[in-house]
């Protein structure tokens, strides 16, 4: 009976929307986290009558045919990379990218990993890293005397002193971009990954080749509007309720078939 | 079996047949640009000889409702939508097949794609091709793309004739009718289609199948008894 396995198929596409939904809220305080969203795609159909075969001598064709489809499946989860609130923060390693762009972020192993979360802080050694302790790719560092950095729209980051020694260059921060900001893969922590579908890694520096600037003392909040979160969550639940009344009429009719004597 | 249990035989098959596309059509109500399919029962008439003329029920066809789904704000810079009649064209292995779902992307290479891959067709059937460092892109109402400012490709919009048209699965349809460009498309950005299913008709069909088929269970049940009673009298007659 082909009929609960479609609703099946249909219950699980709105399980993963919810997911989703349930995914996009728990993050809705995440630096720099963009919206997910599912979308679906319909399963192959089964051709009963296909249309367009002659129906007589004369030549005349099937207009419609029947055609059964099988059923929905999840086609894609994809982040729509869309620019967050900037809020700020006055912190002087909250640094926001204003438009397209990632930081390079390097991985224990040696990987780089790119990330939005521009909320840096200074290692023991005087290195900017991540929250999580991962060093900033450039190996920025800023001397132990420093009074406060500045850090300029377009990466170049000065370490500002209180004894009148001139503001001194201590790096520059790259900012890297994709061909395919979305075919980038997860790595949890807000970091991304390199994939074949994202291509090579564009590396730049800020205001160039189409990266965003940058902003001293701003965080990016997610992208993830809560109102309309909402109304999808109602959505997916009342598209999982309908696919549930399938089911049940499906399994009443397979026991008044089962009845038939 | 008699006439009246074969009638209603071939009614039930029909009927578990409409289960499934209605199920089909639910378990589809929020893929984007997909088409609800509306089924056609048509009688046929068994003949023979010297006996009265049976006429049957049976699922003969189903046609895709092409009306328009709701528009859905999304914001995405590939989101795109067709307002009106119109089909985006995408190139899989080869072949040119239509969708109206337009939840597009680039790739590694900076071509516009479907979540499936496939590229996406300008107005002289190539891949829309989008420079990778693009900041600004738009969509215009008439198809035209532009990066920063400068007109890159122009989307494709072709018109095809509901009988040539059949489903081929991940929102693309093959059309085997003549087709032509779209003289005046309406291109909405940053809205995708919602399918056309409305729950509330989809439940009203379900409520009426599952019904018509619990009738012809009952008439079966029914024709059982009369039978069998029938053949009780003959046989206490004696």
């Amino acid at each position: 009976m082909t009929a609960l396995r479609i609703a099946a198929t249909g219950m699980e596409a709105q399980q993963t929307r919810v997911a989703t939904i349930a995914n996009n809220i728990a993050n809705m305080s995440t630096t720099a986290y963009s919206a997910r969203r599912a979308s679906f795609a319909d399963l192959l159909y089964r051709q009963e009558v296909t249309p367009g075969v002659l129906s007589s001598r004369t030549g005349t064709i099937v207009p419609g045919g029947v055609q059964i489809g099988i059923g929905v499946r999840t086609a894609a989860v994809t982040a729509n990379p869309t620019q967050g609130v900037l809020t700020n923060t006055q912190g002087d390693l909250d640094i926001a990218i204003e438009g397209r762009g990632y930081f390079d972020v390097e991985l224990p192993s040696g990987e780089i990993a790119f990330t939005r979360d521009g909320r840096f802080s200074l290692d023991p050694n005087g290195l900017i890293v991540t929250a999580e302790g991962f060093q900033v790719a450039g190996g920025l560092a800023v001397p132990e005397i420093a009074r406060s950095v500045r850090i300029s729209n377009d990466g170049q980051a000065f370490a500002i002193f209180d004894d009148g020694t001139p503001p001194q260059q201590i790096g520059i921060f790259q900012i890297t971009t994709f061909a395919n900001e979305q075919g980038l893969e997860a790595l949890g922590g807000n970091l991304f990954r390199e994939t074949e579908a994202s291509g090579v890694p564009l590396t730049g520096f800020a205001g160039i080749d189409g990266a965003g600037f940058l902003r001293q003392g701003y965080l990016e909040e997610s992208t993830v509007d809560v109102v309309a979160e909402i109304a999808d969550l109602i959505e997916a639940q009342r598209g999982y309720e309908l696919n549930s009344r399938v089911m049940t009429a499906a399994d009443e009719m397979l026991s008044a078939a089962t009845r038939i004597r | 079996m008699s006439d009246a249990i074969t009638v209603s035989l071939s009614r039930q098959t029909g009927l578990l047949n409409e289960l499934s596309v209605i199920a089909n059509n639910i378990a589809n109500a929020n893929t984007e640009g997909y088409r609800t399919e509306a089924a056609l029962f048509s009688e046929f008439v068994s003949t023979r000889a010297d006996e009265p003329s049976v006429s049957m029920g049976a699922l003969r066809a189903h046609f895709p409702v092409l009306d328009q789904g709701a528009l859905i704000e999304t914001g995405a810079v590939f989101d795109l939508a067709i307002d009106g009649d119109g089909w985006f064209a995408v190139n899989r292995g080869g072949e040119v097949l239509l969708t109206r779902a337009g939840r597009f992307q680039t790739d590694s290479d900076g071509q516009l794609v479907t979540p499936d891959g496939d590229p996406v067709l300008d107005d002289v059937g190539t891949p829309v091709q989008l420079p990778p460092n693009a900041i600004e892109v738009a969509v215009s109402s008439d198809g035209t793309v532009t990066a920063d400012g400068l007109g890159v490709a122009q989307i494709g919009i072709l018109m095809a004739e509901p009988e040539g048209l059949s489903r081929v699965s991940d929102n693309l349809w093959r059309n085997d009718g003549p087709v032509r460009f779209a003289e005046e498309a309406r291109i909405r950005q940053g809205f995708l289609e919602g399918s056309n299913v409305s729950p509330v008709e989809e439940m009203a069909r379900l409520i009426e199948v599952q019904r018509m088929y619990e009738a012809g269970a009952n008439l079966g049940e029914s024709e059982h008894d009369r039978i069998l009673s029938l053949i009780e009298a003959l046989g206490t007659r004696r």
